[in-house]
């Protein structure tokens, strides 16, 4: 392996500071999130009462779910949802 | 079972393949730090920029992890993704698709910050004790004093075993058994 010196394995540990902690989290949290949003969309399919509260007011229904209703988990339900 | 922070990238992938939450955290906390730079560093978005293309990153990770050929190729392959996705939403907010958009010296820093996980790597090796000391001072910016407090030891020791951390780390570069030997102080 290359040798490096002192400072220059000093600089290289500085290039990767860590990035804020919520971001992380989102991340980790994707396939939860994703699983939810996937199980809402297949009961909005078999439930009129349960599609009209999610085209009615996404967010709050998303949020009623236990679906944190960020920008893109909106955007995806809109697209999904056909709004 | 051997745990997810001990894993090779090819073992953790094939992990979050077949849906092991547990995997999915530590590919995200591994490579995480990795985008980030990519995003302020190689492309110098803005923190709420760097934020839109973190969160697609993974996303995309998420959604196409299962059309990845070579498990163990895993780290160009989230690079070249985190590239590509930094140059989509650059293009996506400029009028002319065709203009250049990456800036001047980019491959120089991404081939830097390869670099810089590569070190990471060879870091995850050392002693926990040194890891966190390493990664405090060098990654964190955190003052002697604001370690000393952390870590519970004399502000005046800090430097010496940040000192012996770095030879540690040095030697493990060169030789990785180096850096199954314990550190003191």
């Amino acid at each position: 392996m290359t040798n490096y010196d002192i400072e220059s394995l000093a600089r290289l540990i500085g290039a990767l500071p860590p990035p804020p902690l919520g971001w992380v989290s989102a991340a980790q949290e994707l396939p939860r999130v994703r699983a939810e949003l996937d199980d809402l969309i297949v009961r909005a399919e078999g439930d009129a009462q349960l599609r009209a509260r999610l085209v009615a007011d996404l967010e709050s229904a998303l949020a009623e779910s236990g679906i944190s209703p960020t920008p893109r988990i909106l955007a995806e339900a809109r697209l999904r949802l056909e709004l | 079972m051997q745990g997810s922070t001990d894993l090779t990238d090819k073992a953790l992938v094939a992990r979050c393949r077949s849906g092991d939450d547990d995997a999915w955290n530590e590919l995200v906390a591994r490579f995480s730090r990795y985008v980030y730079a990519i995003c302020v560093q190689g492309f110098r978005f803005s923190s709420e920029d760097a934020e839109d293309v973190f969160q697609d990153v993974f996303t995309k990770v998420y959604q196409q992890l299962g059309r990845l050929r070579d498990d163990a190729a895993f780290r160009p392959w989230i690079g070249q993704l985190t590239r590509r996705t930094c140059v989509d939403h650059l293009r996506s907010s400029r009028e002319d698709a065709a203009e250049q958009v990456e800036p001047p010296g980019v491959d120089d820093r991404l081939g830097e910050l390869d670099e810089a996980l590569t070190v990471r790597e060879v870091m995850a090796t050392l002693p926990e004790s040194c890891q966190e000391i390493l990664d405090r001072f060098f990654a964190r910016d955190e003052s002697y004093k604001t370690i000393g407090e952390a870590l519970d030891l004399p502000p005046g020791t800090i430097a010496s075993r940040i000192s012996r951390c770095l030879e540690k780390l040095k030697a493990a570069m060169e030789d990785p058994d180096a850096s199954s030997r314990p550190v003191d102080g």
